[in-house]
């Protein structure tokens, strides 16, 4: 190829290929990095929207939201753990939170001294939402509220196959549920765990939401739920009844954990201040069926908290047995018989 | 052919480049101008639809501040707020004065310090109390001026958008009630609609970039996070390859972004129709370039390839080829010459044909003239021993005589020493003197260091034979005289033949002229020796006429290059 050719080419190749021009300058309006939080949540959109939208216009951060379910947010968190990229994770019992403890550091929050003393953590790993005590739901149809009262009801051949329970490896509700069932049967936890898997007759459900569909439909007649999902479906007209078992229930909290080596700190506290805060904490059962968890009692509809007869959740022990619990779980539901 | 191939190639790449290369270049070039320019003239139509959207919802802020401002200057509003006083008609004269000519973009509602709801320009007054610690009566209270959010409630029409909210204070500066309007979804669209063009797409964004409106309600899901993802992870807005392009604009006042989304104006099926044309343009320019070459080459090509068949004629010696004149051209004369060439060169070898033909001839005669010869010179040789039997001494010396003459006559050499020819001589001038009964006589002078000499056989005897048959016709007493003689520089030999007979005219006398056809059988002989001698020696010898000086008669000299051995032809 001549030189004349050459520059020709390279003449069109330049014409052709200049045919896009560079993007306009960035957009204008992007957040400086000091004006930023990135949230793990597991919560629904309908629980943090509202709350990372007042957090944003108090403050000026800009709030990035990752959802998720809870164990894969906290798996993506121990992955991320040496380049964390997340500030705090937001949602998630703290049963569930405390198995990850490694993943959080320690953040006493503002109103950390006006908070219920059962519904904090003592070393501050996490800040606490809103408690979660576990219920049983029954169909108001269908079931007669009085043959449902304590946890051993549930062995009545009356539900015989018709409990609705979801897989407890799935959800971290179901999980807390079915060792709240176990302290307060109190009896030797293989026994319990194969008697309950009896009464399911092997039929458990995949997803939490599906417990409320089925009670609220008729498919099962009674249920293990917890009392925000129970009292929504309730307020959205669903047949649900609640009971509060006389034998005591668990009441565990759901919580934000600040994530250890956060990109974001301060911003970090200042949300975990803000979700502990009284603005929120007051709009908690209003808008969220949620239960606050303040000392001071925030005047609502809910039963209060008192009046529920609670057991002592032992937090530690659920973790560290978790896997166990679950193997045997699975053993038995797959009808297997205790030794 | 290989050849002509090559070339029409060649011919077609230069038509190629030349037809395709501007093409391609004015193609892109073209592209290139019209896109800029569509870009340019579509980047100013954003811009001003933007700008359009810009001051309208400029305005429309303005408007509500300027309504607080008046709300919150009025004497009554703040106290009887504060007091919650219901259905106060001052409270409704002031609101309805201060909101004149803006309840058709927005209804006004004055709330009390505990966020519920005592006046309203709506028809029925809001039931639900506003929270006071959250949403928009809270950013109240933290700004001095308007607090803008969108409203929380629905996806109709109907359903509130947009709430814009200002704390009333009373005398000591605490928040006695508040002003809130609230645009629904409707009245914003009747506000903006068909001011962003009726291909855009418009969306307005609060200040995280969080969706209050979108021309399309769906955008609201899908477009809002995306473009806030891409803004937060420092992308460009618009993704290489998308249809849309993306204009924002940041409404200083109410805090809040306008994302305008336009189609691409070069989109895929524009480029798509774009590339076509210029592939289309480009197979014309090809097809034309084959076509052009093609027909250039042909025209080129076929004079020359009947030129090539002609030179393969000639050499195959078929000399009757002619190329037909078709052109006036370089091509035509260039046949034209080769037509001259080939008539020439069948001139040349007609010419050859005929000189070897002559040449033949002669040598078939020659041969054929020495054929007898023998059978003469033997009949010679027997008639001599006939004549010495029957006692005829002087016919058995003329047949001697004769047979030696035939024998050196038809002898094969060419050139023979001087000596032998006087020898010949001799012999003829018996044979004379026989015949003239002693009347002649012969005289050679040859001195002995020119007996040697190379000369033509027989250029001697003609000379001798025209001097005894005319030069001595009726004389008595002839004398023939041969000399030979060396002349210096040029070393040349001179024979001279002298007789002293009539001598000849004085006109004949110098160099040998060959005379007119009439007496040209006398000097037959001397114009063959003349002949000879020019044609071995050329032109500067030949014989030399001359009368003698001092007594008649004549001397014929021959004039020839002194030679001792015979002449390479």
């Amino acid at each position: 190829m001549r030189k004349p050719t050459k520059l020709l080419c390279c003449l069109l190749v330049l014409l052709t290929g200049c045919a896009r021009q560079a993007p306009p300058d960035t957009v204008r309006g992007a957040p400086a990095p000091q004006d930023r939080l990135v949230l793990y949540t597991s919560h629904k959109e309908e629980v943090y929207q509202p709350i990372v939208t007042e957090f944003e216009s108090r403050t000026g951060i800009w709030v990035e939201v990752v959802p998720g379910g809870t164990n894969e947010l906290l798996a993506r968190l121990e992955q991320e753990q040496d380049a964390p990229q997340a500030d705090v994770m937001f949602g998630g019992g703290v049963d569930s939170l405390e198995a990850y403890s490694h993943c959080f550091t320690p953040y006493f929050c503002e109103d950390w001294d006006v908070l219920d003393p059962a519904m904090r953590s003592s070393i501050g790993l996490w800040t606490p939402f809103s408690a979660l005590p576990v219920v049983l739901i029954y169909n108001t149809k269908l079931v007669d509220p009085a043959r449902l009262t304590d946890w051993p009801d549930l062995f009545s051949p009356a539900w015989q196959g018709r409990i609705a329970f979801c897989d407890p490896s799935v959800s971290g509700s179901s999980f807390t549920g079915l060792v709240t069932l176990l302290q307060a049967v109190g009896a030797d936890m293989d026994e319990t765990l194969q008697t309950f898997a009896v009464h399911l007759d092997g039929h458990q459900l995949e997803h939490s939401e599906q417990v409320l569909d089925a009670v609220a439909d008729g498919t099962d007649l009674v249920g293990i739920t917890l009392e925000e999902t129970a009292l929504k479906r309730a307020a959205a007209g669903g047949e649900i009844g609640l009971v509060y078992p006389d034998g005591g229930t668990s009441c565990i909290p759901d919580a934000g954990a600040l994530v250890a080596g956060a990109p974001h700190p301060e911003n970090a506290q200042l949300f975990l201040d803000f979700i502990a805060g009284l603005d929120v904490q007051q709009r908690l059962e209003s808008e969220f069926s949620r239960r606050p968890i303040r000392k001071t009692p925030v005047p609502g509809t809910l039963p209060a908290l008192d009046s529920i007869p609670l057991l002592e959740y032992d937090v530690v022990w659920a973790s560290e047995n978790h896997n166990k619990i679950l193997m045997s779980w699975a053993f038995y539901l797959g009808g297997g018989e205790a030794s | 052919m290989k050849p002509a191939c090559s070339f029409r190639t060649r011919l077609f790449a230069g038509f190629l480049l030349a037809s395709l290369l501007p093409l391609l270049l004015c193609s892109a070039l073209l592209l290139q101008v019209f896109r800029v320019q569509l870009e340019r003239q579509v980047e100013s139509e954003c811009q001003e639809y933007l700008d359009h959207v810009s001051q309208s919802l400029t305005a429309l802020y303005d408007g509500f501040s300027q309504t607080a401002r008046a709300l919150q200057a009025s004497p009554y509003i703040s106290p009887i707020l504060a007091e919650r006083q219901y259905e106060n008609a001052m409270v409704y004269t002031e609101l309805y004065s201060a909101t004149e000519g803006k309840r058709s973009h927005a209804r006004f509602d004055l709330y009390d310090s505990s966020g519920s709801c005592l006046y309203s320009t709506g028809s029925a007054l809001r039931q639900q109390p506003l929270p006071t610690r959250w949403g928009i009566l809270y950013a109240a209270q933290q700004t001095d001026g308007l607090a803008v959010a969108p409203a929380e409630g629905g996806d109709g029409d109907a359903a509130p958008l947009l709430q814009a909210a200002a704390c009333l204070t009373d005398a000591d500066g605490k928040a006695a009630g508040y002003l809130v309007a609230t645009i629904t979804r409707a009245q914003f669209h009747q506000q903006l609609d068909g001011t962003y063009g009726s291909r855009n797409d418009l969306l307005l964004l609060d200040r995280y970039w969080r969706p209050i409106y979108t021309s399309q309600t769906s955008l609201a899901d899908s477009l809002a996070p995306l473009l806030r993802e891409r803004l937060l992870a420092g992308q460009p807005l618009e993704q290489t390859g998308s249809e849309f392009f993306y204009r924002t604009a940041f409404l200083q006042e109410p805090g809040l972004y306008l994302v305008l989304q336009c189609p691409q104006t070069f989109n895929q099926a524009s480029r798509r129709l774009l590339a076509t044309v210029a592939a289309g343009s480009a197979l014309i320019c090809v097809i034309l370039s084959v076509l052009m070459s093609l027909r250039l080459s042909r025209q080129m090509f076929r004079p020359i390839q009947s030129l090539h068949r002609a030179i393969s004629q000639v050499v195959q010696n078929n000399l009757d080829v002619c190329i037909a004149p078709e052109r006036n051209d370089e091509l035509g004369q260039l046949a034209q010459r080769f037509n001259g060439m080939v008539a020439a060169l069948k001139q040349n070898q007609k010419q050859l044909v005929e000189n070897q033909r002559e040449l033949n001839e002669a040598q078939i005669r020659m041969l054929q003239a020495q054929l007898n010869p023998h059978f003469l010179c033997n009949t010679l040789d027997t008639m001599k021993w006939i004549s010495k039997i029957n006692q005829m001494p002087q016919v058995a010396l003329m047949s001697t005589d004769l047979a030696d003459i035939l024998r050196f006559c038809i002898s094969p050499d060419e050139f023979v020493p001087l000596r032998r020819e006087v020898e010949i001589l001799h012999r003829y001038m018996e044979i004379q003197s026989i015949r003239l009964s002693g009347r002649c006589r012969f005289e050679v002078d040859l001195p002995p260091e020119l007996e040697d000499c190379m000369v033509p056989k027989m250029i001697l005897q003609p000379i001798v034979e025209n001097a005894v048959l005319h030069g001595l016709d009726g004389v008595e007493n002839g004398v023939v005289q041969v000399r030979a003689r060396q002349r210096a520089a040029p070393e040349h030999l001179h024979i001279e033949v002298a007789d002293n007979g009539h001598g000849i005219p004085p006109e004949l006398a110098g160099p040998y002229v060959r005379p007119a056809a009439s007496g040209a059988h006398s000097h037959l002989g001397l114009y063959n020796v003349d002949t000879i001698l020019k044609k071995h020696y050329g032109p500067a010898c030949g014989l030399w006429l001359a009368r003698r000086a001092e007594q008649p008669g004549t001397v014929v000299t021959a004039v020839l290059p002194l030679r001792k051995e015979e002449p390479s032809c």
